[in-house]
């Protein structure tokens, strides 16, 4: 099995998982950690959105700020990057009272929640740790640790974070933290980064920026491109069955599995890394979803440089869509 | 709404279609007549084509080449360029303008500044309102999951123009050697930050961020009136806004925060949307007529399956919508077969849209 993406993501430090608010990257965060932990690995899966939603999906009790335990080697923690900021900056304040003064100033919340930059390299820096040491709770240090990006804006500010500070801010443990986290992300054995799209126009338009912006700021590339909720294809299927209700659902059904497929031609053209398509699947967002998603990573995937073979040997399949 | 209400701001999370709408939307109203201003952050390729604007609506709104008998403008919101332009206009002087312009923290970071588009688009729609020359604006606003950054912007501007933070930051921090001065006027508490603003970014850095807020200095008070302003013209009764949301079930507490933070800030939400609704299929559709192959019946099966799954779910989150928002008209606009990407089927979505929404 060797060389699939997940043996590739499995020898990452750091995973992170991007893409545009509603495409189903949580989703998808949490199928890769199951697969990748399932690989004998001690996973930590990190969820930013205070609006906890990930231990739904695995069926555990909400990580509240802590680690939780899920099993079979996969940990999950809802991290607020304020929380990660703040343990980075009293790590620099050696002594407990100018470290807790400052933290407790109103000009530090201020710095912190509107620095440009700040609160993602906390971020970084709190997922490197985490995947390199132990915890002050004592657990890992992880073999992976599986970032779920904040869904802001492009997905672009995490990782450019570093870059853009360490470019402007030279001297002082920032910089240099800065410019440490810039050399991490870009290093493509220890970094990886997952990008999730759906095969329509604005996600794929975003999935394709930000594969232009990893080369020009980071100069690398993603890993692993993850194409969700594709209509299932009907090549040879359209017999009319005279049901009703049938020829809207045809149509509606033959359309957007074509706009889906000029989309997939589209990535196809400026995506040279391996690809994973899921089906739209007839499940709930849930604990089964993610499992049925989870089996299909350990089927083909599309690698982009020889649309002809997959190299895990499973016999593709016309079109390319799912196993 | 059509021509009623001169502001239309589109809320909503990412992904659910607020731009398209928005959009059409734009079209109906021109449709009728009026004069009509479309503002939106961040158009697909297709639409900024479908619309036949460019670039230069970054700068200014450019008129969308449609046969109404009104106007359709567009306008690009892009952060940067309006932080640019509003030094432009509002620096008291040619020195004041270059010192800003050329500062490395404003070259850098301002453009990544928390919340700074946002703001940005605060600052363009006050321009634009006091301008006066639309009928009608359609506001896009960005996409957002965790809060309505956009209408909390103006409020946090000035938060954060009253916080103790700027009064530091705006000291005169370097005597005229360019050395940091004595700090022993600020107390023990004020070293120990300057102290440790000095120890995390370094001298030079922090040089860069005095600069950048001293030579902004002249320029506080407009923000400050400004924001109100808009402030003020986002909770005027006549300031209308529109929640578009995904059919599915997970969208829904979404939907809910959304219509939650709307009512809390004092906004007047007209109607939700609910966009993209897969047609329901009913249960039981499968039998079919006489004479069909039955071969191509059951090739059928998984994907007819997987749509009636959709429509049903679809009906359920609808549902579950109408009953959990039921104080607001609910609109549902079906999942089309091919996205809205050229002016007649824009116009022609705008025109039923607008014939549902409350007057």
């Amino acid at each position: 099995m060797d060389g699939s993406p997940i043996d590739n993501l499995s020898k990452h430090r750091l995973v992170v998982v991007t893409g545009k608010g509603g495409v189903g990257k949580t989703v998808v965060a949490a199928a890769l950690a199951r697969a990748i932990a399932e690989r004998r690995k001690k996973v930590l899966l990190l969820e930013v959105d205070p609006r906890e939603s990930v231990h739904r999906l695995l069926n555990v009790p909400p990580s509240g700020g802590g680690v939780v335990d899920v099993g079979a080697g996969l940990c999950l923690q809802n991290l607020r990057p304020r929380q990660a900021l703040d343990e980075m900056i009293s790590r620099q304040l050696t002594v407990g009272l100018v470290a807790r003064r400052v933290l407790k100033s109103e000009i530090y919340h201020q710095l912190a929640e509107g620095g440009p930059g700040l609160k993602e390299l906390g971020l970084l820096r709190y997922a490197a740790d985490r995947s390199e040491k132990r915890g002050a709770d004592r657990r890992g240090p992880f073999d992976t640790v599986v970032l779920d990006a904040p869904a802001t804006g492009h997905g672009v500010s995490l990782l450019a974070a570093p870059r853009l500070v360490s470019e402007v801010v030279e001297q002082g443990p920032v910089g240099r933290e800065a410019a440490r986290l810039a050399s991490f992300v870009s290093d493509p054995a220890k970094v990886a980064v997952v990008v999730v799209t759906l095969a329509e126009e604005m996600p794929v338009q975003e999935a394709l920026e930000l594969r232009e912006m990893l080369a020009r700021r980071l100069g690398r590339q993603p890993d692993l491109l993850v194409v969700n909720g594709l209509y299932p294809p009907l090549e040879g299927r359209l017999a009319p069955t005279g049901v009703e209700g049938d020829d809207i659902a045809l149509d509606l059904w033959r359309r957007r599995r074509s706009a889906n497929e000029a989309e997939l031609a589209r990535l196809s053209a400026a995506w040279q890394g391996p690809r994973v398509d899921f089906p739209l699947l007839a499940e709930s967002r849930g604990f089964d979803l993610v499992a049925a998603l989870r089996q299909r990573l350990d089927g083909p995937f599309y690698d982009g440089g020889s649309p002809d073979t997959t190299r895990d040997g499973a016999q593709p399949k016309a079109g390319w869509s799912f196993s | 709404m059509i021509g009623k209400h001169p502001l239309v701001v589109v809320v909503g999370s990412g992904g659910v279609g607020k731009t398209t709408l928005a959009a059409s939307l734009g079209l109906a109203s021109a449709a009728q007549g009026l004069k009509t201003l479309v503002m939106t952050f961040d158009p697909s390729l297709r639409l900024k084509d479908a619309l036949q604007v460019g670039d230069e609506a970054r700068r200014r709104a450019a008129p969308v080449p449609q046969e109404g008998p009104g106007q359709l403008d567009a306008s690009l919101l892009d952060a940067r360029q309006t932080f640019d332009r509003l030094i432009e206009t509002y620096a008291p002087d040619d020195a004041a303008r270059q010192r800003i312009l050329g500062n490395r923290f404003y070259q850098h970071l301002s453009g990544s500044l928390a919340g700074i588009l946002e703001y940005m688009a605060v600052e363009r729609l006050f321009e634009v309102a006091q301008e006066g020359a639309y009928d009608q604006i359609f506001l896009d606003t960005p996409p957002t999951r965790q809060a309505l950054d956009f209408l909390e912007a103006p409020a946090r501007i000035l938060n954060f123009l009253k916080s103790p933070a700027l009064p530091i930051a705006r000291r005169e921090w370097f005597d005229a050697q360019g050395k940091l001065k004595a700090t022993s006027g600020l107390g023990l508490f004020g070293r120990g930050i300057e102290g440790f603003l000095d120890r995390m970014i370094g001298v030079d850095f922090l040089r860069e961020v005095s600069e950048f807020f001293l030579s902004f200095n002249p320029l506080y008070e407009g923000f400050e009136e400004r924001a109100r302003e808009v402030a003020k013209l986002l909770s005027s009764p006549s300031t209308r806004f529109l929640l578009v949301s995904g059919p599915g079930q997970e969208r829904i507490p979404d939907a809910l925060f959304f219509a939650r933070k709307l009512r809390e800030a004092g906004h007047h939400l007209d109607a939700v949307v609910v966009n993209r609704i897969h047609p329901d299929l009913g249960v039981g559709a499968t039998e079919p007529k006489e004479g069909v192959d039955p071969q191509s019946v059951a090739a059928q099966e998984d994907g007819r399956a997987l749509l009636r799954w959709l429509g049903e779910r679809d009906r359920l989150g609808v549902e579950e919508l109408t009953s959990l928002l039921g104080e607001y008209p609910l609109i549902k606009v079906p999942m089309l077969g091919d996205e809205p990407t050229d002016l007649a089927s824009l116009k022609a979505l705008g025109t039923r849209l607008a014939a549902q929404l409350p007057g």
